[in-house]
């Protein structure tokens, strides 16, 4: 469980101080998919961020499983940060590493007790047979791929997800969305996901909070409509949209 | 000047040992300087960049230091450093002219900071990416560095080598100069002094051939390992 007090986050800009995060105070259960949305520049990494301590808030308190993050000392704090997947909008993959060396990066920094085994999280995600290739000969979808192979490798209890899809297009969006849902199923843990794309979370999560220029202003729970389509082809949905007008 | 190329093919014979033995002088100068700028320019410019604002170890004090040393050393015209170094090569070396071991002493502290320099350079270049992933797998600094930072630069650093290892040559005809020996001091001996400008010719024809080739080496070992 994930539990932010009166976090408050300020910047000092030209014109003076201002709070890219506002006094907010957020619950996320155990295994829940929660979204946080809102413009560009409404304080949505930021927040993510507070919870595996890239950021530090300038008041209030995070607390990750009745601990407070901010708290701990260095070599506890890593402790933390090692049980907390993060995927990220521009997949921040090492281009001069393997895809398989991509994967593996977690394991070779830190002791993991039930690791995954490098072929079975890419299987998973759907590049059993890429282990070998460069990041840069990979299409972007099969880049956050790896992306989430590389979160999910050493099975964290929670899943920080900034901007997953907002570099892929339509029908990889939705691939990857796949991707994240079967692994909250499959694996069993917290999801934060921010985006600005509201079809991501209608599809994604559970709940929601939405954020104006760092204020909380709302948390919605997200009515489940019956799944919609999501193996048209891409062709498909072309018709679809321009034939429809 | 000789009037026949068999002329001129005789006397490089006649004079190579003692071109030979320049090139070894300038040898032992470039090999000193490789090593200090290794050793000791590359974790200065890695702390350069580490403590600088905004990233991992963010030190004020630590960054301004690093890099006034780095600037006074790089700004100060190389001669007058190297007279200026002299007391402190002849309290540490007890002599300070005379030999290349002597004159690897300023080769190797403009190695420092030219290579440290190309580090830092380097590794900003690296998308800021690149540390926050490792941040938020809760690596530690050695970590970072080694496992991250490095892999991602590793090519942009080998180039910056190249680029230091050829300025570094410049530097050591200087140290002739001062009778550091090498091959500035082979140059001046013969075709400053002596007016035998074809042997002169030959020994910087040399050196353009292996500053060419370490480039071309170089070059491509960057791009070998380079896969962005
Ligand atoms: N280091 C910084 N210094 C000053 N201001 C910052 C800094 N980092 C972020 N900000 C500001 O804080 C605000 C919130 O930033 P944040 O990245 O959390 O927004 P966001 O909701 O994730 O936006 P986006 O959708 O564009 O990613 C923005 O106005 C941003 O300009
Ligand atoms: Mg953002």
């Amino acid at each position: 469980m994930i539990t932010m007090t009166n976090v408050t986050k300020t910047y000092e800009g030209q014109e003076g101080a201002f709070n890219a995060v506002d006094d907010v105070s957020l619950e996320i259960g155990e295994n829940e998919i929660f979204g946080l949305i809102g413009e560009s520049g409404a304080g949505k990494s930021t927040i993510l961020r507070f919870i595996n301590a890239l950021e530090t808030p300038t008041e209030g308190t995070v607390e990750v499983d009745g601990t407070d993050v901010f708290s701990l000392p260095k070599k506890r704090l890593r402790q933390h940060q090692k049980s907390i997947g993060m995927i990220f909008q521009q997949f921040n993959l090492l281009n001069n590493k393997t895809v398989r060396e991509n994967v593996r990066l977690p394991l070779e920094l830190h002791k993991y007790n039930d690791p995954l085994s490098v072929g079975e999280v890419l299987d998973f995600v759907g590049l059993g047979g890429k282990s070998d290739r460069y990041p840069g000969q990979l299409s972007g979808g099969e880049k956050q791929r790896v992306g989430i192979a590389r979160a999910l490798i050493t099975r964290p209890k929670i899943l920080l997800c900034d901007e997953p899809t907002s570099a892929l297009d339509e029908s990889t969006t939705e691939e990857i969305v796949g991707v994240l849902k079967r692994a909250h199923e499959t694996f069993g843990m917290t999801v934060l996901v921010v985006t600005h794309e509201l079809d991501v979370v209608k599809s994604m999560c559970e709940r929601c909070a939405v954020l104006e220029n760092g204020h909380l202003v709302d948390i919605i729970d997200i009515a489940r409509g019956e799944e919609r389509r999501s193996y048209d082809s891409y062709h498909q949905r072309v018709l679809e949209v321009l034939k429809d007008a | 000047m000789p009037d026949t190329f068999q002329e001129y093919i005789t006397r490089v014979i006649e004079y190579w040992p003692a071109l030979f033995e320049s090139l070894w002088e300038t040898g032992i100068m470039m090999g000193f300087a490789m090593v200090a700028a290794i050793a000791l320019g590359l974790p200065l410019g890695t702390l350069l960049f580490l403590t600088a604002r905004g990233q991992p170890m963010q030190n004020v004090f630590i960054y301004q230091l690093s890099n006034a040393f780095v600037n006074i050393v790089r700004s100060f015209p190389f001669l007058l450093l190297v007279v200026a170094m002299q007391p402190f090569i002849r309290a540490v070396y007890g002599r300070a002219t005379g030999d290349p071991v002597a004159a690897s002493f300023p080769m190797m502290l403009i190695a420092i900071a030219l290579y440290a320099r190309f580090v830092q350079q380097s590794l900003l270049d690296v998308p800021k990416g690149v540390t926050e992933t490792a941040q938020s797998m809760g690596a530690s600094i050695p970590q970072l560095v080694w496992k991250f930072l490095f892999v991602e630069s590793r090519s942009s650093l080998i180039i910056g080598f190249t680029t230091a290892f050829v300025s570094f040559i410049s530097y050591s005809t200087i140290m002739g100069v001062v009778g550091g020996g090498g091959i500035g001091d082979f140059a001046i001996r013969y075709g400053y002094q002596r007016y035998e400008t074809d042997i002169m010719y030959t020994a910087i024809i040399v050196i353009i051939i292996i500053v060419q080739l370490i480039q071309w080496w170089g070059l491509r070992l960057a791009k070998k390992l380079d896969k962005r």
